[in-house]
């Protein structure tokens, strides 16, 4: 058994680091929809040959914090390991084998050295759209996974280095954009050879024996770092809960996320047995999305640096009876699953910020706004946009949060107003900061945006996947919420309110829709704040007069 | 410009120091001159260069032609706020775009975050009421009527700079342009950039953040191109003068007042030049150059004989939309501070010492370890010869500190601690090098490693070796190689527009219009640039992509007639490969678009043959030192860089030195004498 020193850990871990970059840059150069490209919503990571996260790229706390779980799960449920050979690629997109959402396709491929598997790399892009009731697969209205697109179960895509022809059909036939869809895919498995050839070349430098013994020892490392914070943090537990406006299905019942969170010495066990049971709609979480929220959201109060790896996962413990809105039974539809992991996250912060009152900022808007654009041309042409919109980040205790920020579970950019007016019949007619929609504060929250599109085609269908236009996101220690969101359809001069789930909504020339969002809660009490930041607020219209 | 003067001069003003290097065509060598920069005006340090060098190397200052200069003038300004108060007019509703920016966050796990930077707050940007589409066709005209109270605010505002970025400007910019017309006409003193004229391409966030950095820069930098002016003629001196662009190229002074947003980034340009002409002296036509200093590592690649560019880059997280030299830069130096954490994890870098404090060894305050402290404690740099003995170093502070904070956490002793902070380097700037070519497709093994600034010398044998590299080189002068290339520039000026075509038949008439409008341009801007005779080159370019991509890839037309329906064949099929090449997979049959067309202008200036100096008439091996080489203390030869003949042959491991810079050859290289001064390592 090789012995290494910490120098040639730490040279292993950077290495890996480098591995899961460059696969991060082949998906982000080679993919093909602006789903991927310009709203970057897609991860890389490389695992043990156990399914352990050792390393991966920086995008998406939502996926990076699940891969690992998911690839676990293949491991020990789906795919027999010793007949996973070094050029067969399964990929999965089921949300009931460990995945978290239809149009996350998640690919894996097994690394080996000398005849034995050495370690996995793994993409997951979220695909423009895997077929279902409604563009895009978000279906706000499903009330069971069929109707949310299709279902790939774990499946060698690739093997033996051969496509595997007949299901590469099938899945190009059940989808909206069949040639984004393959498009993106190819360029997951381009980024897979990548990090292979990467994790191949290391083997040859440092010895596989080595890169094991650097993998187990990288996850200690950073569980020994999570401990270490860990155990400055009071004794305790701390209850927190948030509220869901509905599921989009049973509308007007608001679904509970809450939070019984336990510190003992050097770690955390979690009780989300206090959340509601699993809804109709599509806003349930499977235990990979629930338990990505929980880690994240006690990564982020570490005060402590880190790697991130599995190895911060382990003094966490995560309690979510089946049959909740945080570990949903199949077949509950889980297309919007954010919405519940968003709320979870949100939910956690406010449990943390008892435990460590000068690192948690107030809530942040806590929802993807998330809408899909179906245009439909004289010539029968369609034309699919997905627009993912964010809001302000909360009042920190030491700073105001940040206008427009992207927070939480995910980290999405924006598609610029001449990319999308230039291949797509709509027009933006507004894009601005939303003046008065952040809490009140010590230190205020960050300000929500205005967005609003313009139907340029003669037919359009609408749908959207949103959440907090009635439970706004909370103030701390005395700050106040921020404002609800909402979304409102302008037609022939006439303004209406659209729910804040909705499904194929038929939209025609001229229509125009307008989303407000939330922006951050307050910290402190408002009172406190000082007059000069009241004034320059005024003064840059980030709060109007009569507020 | 007066091609009859015999003297040409670059400088190259730094933090710390301006470099200067002179080519003097009676002497036939280039010689090299340093003087502290002045910072409040750094005209003056250049001026006194200048005549310090005259008085050194025996030239008048009538004699000097041709002055280069590479500037940080305009992203110092930036970096450091020193910004006139601007305002930025938008389409109506579009005036957050530049607060919004493109929103993604870059530390995951934070808190706390930062907003990015907004260099025009929300009470100085307004909106106007028009509306252009994206074919170029306007929706709603611009309302004059608007403008005069627009204008009215603008004037009690006391805006000293005005950027203007309309929705969809680069296909039609008539409204920026009478917007323009009717503020001059009203404030004739206050500068005004137009989107359409700075970065005509598509993706509003990142134009209208050139643009804004453009109408910021205006005023400082036509005041610093004043002050400069008002030195020159002093003592007869009055050569043409021209400014290093981040393009790579440098420009005349009126070009750089209007667009002073191409000044921004220039730094790495000289490095690039200098790395591009010791590729063509040592018939070495693939180099991946880098600059090692004291706060970072800069990656750049000369690919076939031509440096790598880029259509876009950022300072201080704002979006610069102009081509520039493509460079990786990770936070990787000689001031890197090394640490460990409460898991037992030795990091080194970002965190810098900076030279405030600096490295422990510098004896100014510094307590944490860093990657020169390592250096030292193993005896690689020799404390009498820092700087060439300006600077003495605290070797027992160092060791102290190396010992302290990482070897004591580690359980390692001080060698084993201080080859560690190295080896985790090397591994990082390795990979950094790694990276660079990987996004191009590129092989390693098809490269040789250039190694300059300051601190490069002690890692870049060890980094190759980490790559698979079996080339070093060393140029002359690593600490001024950035003046060297200056030296060695011509003219560029680039002019894009964004449109977005199918790569088709149909196409061609527009294409050929658009490139016609742009070689017009292009040439107009030689001619004002008072390139009348000079050789000129032009090179057209397009961005391009499969329809359904969100981002382009840059394809040179290389030398292919660009017009007519085989100029766009020949262009697709480029495109083709080059997918193929950086992306591993191309599709035939796929629709491609264009997205924006380019044109470059080159004004050839006229190159000067140096020839490298003589070596200095003493032993070239000066004397041994014991040394740390990661094994053990052994006793390296010390060779002296300026002595050095040809005959001369390094065996690794072994110690470099000159005045600037202290080289280490590795075991199993050895190094010789090649081309223009270089000292070139090979491995086995």
């Amino acid at each position: 058994m090789p012995s290494l020193g910490p120098i040639e850990i730490e040279v292993i871990r950077n290495a890996l680091t480098a591995a899961a970059a460059e696969m991060d840059a082949t998906v982000w150069r080679t993919s093909r929809s602006t789903i991927v490209r310009e709203l970057l919503d897609y991860s890389t990571a490389v695992f043990d040959a156990d399914g352990n996260n050792l390393a991966q790229s920086a995008r998406i706390p939502s996926h990076l914090n699940s891969m690992s779980h998911l690839l676990r799960e293949l491991l020990e449920r789906h795919v027999d390991p010793a007949r996973w050979g070094p050029e067969d690629v399964v990929v999965t997109n089921d949300p009931y084998c460990g995945g978290q959402h239809l149009p996350d396709i998640v690919a894996f491929k097994p690394v080996f050295h000398d005849g034995e598997r050495l370690a996995f790399v793994g993409t997951l892009c979220h695909h423009i759209d895997v077929g279902g009731l409604a563009a895009g697969s978000y279906a706000a209205k499903a009330i069971e996974i069929f109707q949310e697109g299709l279902r790939i179960p774990p499946v060698k895509l690739i093997e033996d280095g051969r496509r595997n022809e007949g299901v590469w059909a099938m899945i190009l036939q059940n989808v909206r954009k069949p040639d984004l869809l393959a498009g993106d895919l190819q360029s997951q498995i381009a980024s897979l050879e990548v990090g292979a050839a990467a994790l191949r070349r290391l083997a040859g430098r440092y010895g596989a024996a080595e890169m094991v013994e650097a993998g187990a020892r990288i996850l200690d490392m950073s569980e020994a770092a999570m401990r270490s914070a860990i155990s400055r943090m009071p004794d305790g537990t701390y209850e927190f809960e948030d509220f869901l406006d509905d599921d989009g299905v049973d509308l007007g019942e608001p679904i509970r996320l809450h939070v019984a969170l336990t510190v003992a010495g050097d770690a955390i066990a979690v009780d989300l047995s206090g959340c509601s049971p699993q809804a109709r709609g599509p806003v349930n979480a499977t235990l990979a999305s629930s338990n990505a929220a929980v880690m994240f959201a006690v990564m982020c109060a570490c005060d402590e640096p880190f790697a991130p790896n599995a190895g911060c996962y382990r003094p966490i413990r995560t309690v979510a009876p089946e049959g909740t809105v945080v570990n949903a039974r199949h077949p509950a539809p889980v297309a919007h699953r954010i919405a519940a992991t968003h709320r979870l996250l949100n939910a956690m912060f406010g449990a943390l910020h008892q435990a460590v009152p000068d690192r948690i900022p107030a809530a942040y808007y806590g929802n993807s706004y998330v809408c899909t654009f179906q245009t439909v041309a004289e010539d029968g042409r369609r034309d699919v946009l997905v627009e993912i919109e964010i809001g302000g980040s909360g009042g920190h205790p030491a700073k105001d949060g940040v206008n427009a920020f992207a927070s939480g579970m995910h980290n999405n950019s924006n598609i610029p107003v001449e990319m999308i007016e230039s291949q797509t019949p709509l027009t933006i007619t507004r894009y601005g900061l939303l003046p008065d929609s952040a809490g009140a504060g010590r230190h205020r929250g960050g300000l929500g945006l205005v967005r609003e599109w313009r139907v340029d085609s003669p037919e359009c269908f609408f749908t959207a996947n949103m959440d907090r236009f009635v439970h706004a996101p909370y103030g701390l220690a005395g700050g106040l919420p921020a404002a609800v969101g909402r979304l409102v359809l302008v037609r022939d001069g006439q303004e209406s309110g659209l729910p804040s789930k909705a499904d194929n909504v038929p939209l025609r020339k001229g229509d125009r829709v307008r989303l407000e969002t939330s922006g951050g809660g307050g910290f402190g009490d408002p009172a406190m704040r000082a007059a000069e930041a009241v004034e320059r607020d005024l003064a840059l219209g980030y709060v109007t007069r009569g507020r | 410009m007066n091609k009859s003067r015999l003297v040409r001069v670059s400088v190259d003003v730094g933090g710390t120091f301006t470099d200067l290097q002179v080519f003097d065509s009676r002497a036939g060598a280039v010689r090299a001159w340093k003087t502290p920069t002045t910072a409040d005006d750094p005209s003056r340090g250049l001026m006194a260069g200048v005549a310090e060098a005259a008085e050194r190397f025996g030239f008048a200052l009538a004699d000097v032609g041709l002055l280069l200069h590479g500037t940080t003038i305009a992203t110092n300004a930036v970096l450091e706020r020193r910004l006139p108060r601007g305002a930025l007019l938008t389409t109506a509703g579009f005036e957050d775009v530049l607060e919004i920016t493109r929103h993604v966050r870059r530390e995951l796990y934070q808190l706390d975050p930062d907003p990015f930077p907004v260099l025009v707050p929300r009470d100085l940007r307004f909106g106007v009421p028009e509306r252009m589409r994206a074919d170029g066709t306007a929706e709603l005209p611009l309302d004059e009527a608007a403008v005069p109270a627009l204008v009215q605010r603008l004037g009690e505002a006391r805006v000293e700079a005005v950027a203007v970025c309309l929705l969809h400007a680069y296909a039609n910019p008539a409204h920026e342009r009478r917007l323009k017309a009717l503020i001059a006409e009203a404030m004739p003193d206050v500068p005004v950039s137009l989107s359409s004229e700075v970065s005509p391409e598509l993706r509003e966030y990142e134009r209208s953040s050139t643009t804004v950095l453009n109408a910021l820069l205006m005023p400082v930098v036509r005041a610093y191109l004043d002050r400069l002016r008002s030195r020159l003629g002093e003592g007869g001196f009055d050569p043409a003068v021209f400014l290093v662009q981040s393009n790579g190229g440098v420009c005349g002074p009126a070009v750089a007042a209007e667009q002073p947003a191409r000044l921004l980034l220039s730094g790495p340009s000289g490095g690039t030049l200098a790395a591009a002409r010791i590729a063509g002296l040592l018939g070495r036509p693939n180099l991946v150059a880098v600059d090692m200093g004291g706060t970072s590592f800069d990656v750049s690649v000369v690919q076939d004989g031509r440096v790598s560019v880029v259509t876009q880059g950022e300072v201080d997280r704002l979006p610069v939309r102009l081509p520039m030299v493509e460079m990786r830069t990770i936070g990787s130096g000689g001031g890197s501070v090394a640490s460990v954490d409460s898991g037992g994890r030795l990091t080194v870098g970002p965190r810098s010492a900076g030279a405030h404090p600096g490295p422990v060894a510098y004896g100014r305050g510094g307590a944490e370890p860093t990657v020169t402290d390592a250096n030292l404690v193993l005896n690689r740099l020799d404390p009498e010869y820092f700087l060439g003995g300006a600077m003495r170093l605290d070797i027992e502070a160092a060791r102290q500190a190396v010992a302290a904070r990482v070897g004591d956490a580690l359980g390692l002793p001080v060698e084993r601690a201080a080859q560690g902070i190295l080896t985790v380097t090397n591994a990082a700037l390795g990979a950094a090098v790694r990276l660079s070519l990987f996004e191009k497709g590129l092989d390693p093994r098809d490269f040789a490693l250039l190694s300059f600034g300051g601190a490069g010398g002690l890692h870049a044998t060890e980094v190759a070796a980490e790559m698979g590299i079996g080339e070093v080189v060393f140029p002359r002068e690593p600490g001024t190689l950035s003046a060297y290339g200056i030296l060695f520039g011509d003219i560029a000026r680039d002019f894009a527009r964004s449109r977005v075509l199918p790569a088709e038949h149909g196409s061609v008439a527009e294409i050929t219009a658009l490139l016609g409008e742009l070689r017009a341009a292009a040439e107009a801007a030689l001619e004002s640039d008072g390139v009348e005779a000079a050789p000129r080159r032009f090179e057209a370019a397009a961005d391009m992509r499969y329809r359904g991509q969100a981002f382009e890839l840059l394809v040179p037309w290389d030398g292919a007639p660009c017009t007519g329906e085989a100029g766009l064949e020949a262009l697709v099929a480029r495109f083709h490969a080059v997918h193929k090449k950086r992306f591993s997979y191309s599709e035939p049959d796929g629709a491609v678009e264009i997205v924006t067309l380019r044109v470059k202008a080159v004004g050839l200036l006229p190159k000067p043959d140096d020839a490298p100096p003589a070596p200095a008439a003493r032993p070239a091996l000066k004397g041994h030192r014991r040394v740390f080489d990661g094994e053990g203390w052994r006793d390296l030869p010390i060779w002296d860089r300026d002595a050095l003949a040809p005959v001369d042959s390094i065996e690794g491991p072994a110690i470099v030195e000159e005045p600037f810079a202290t080289h280490f050859i590795g075991a199993g290289w050895t190094a010789r004498l090649g081309a223009a001064g270089a000292l070139v390592a090979r491995r086995g």
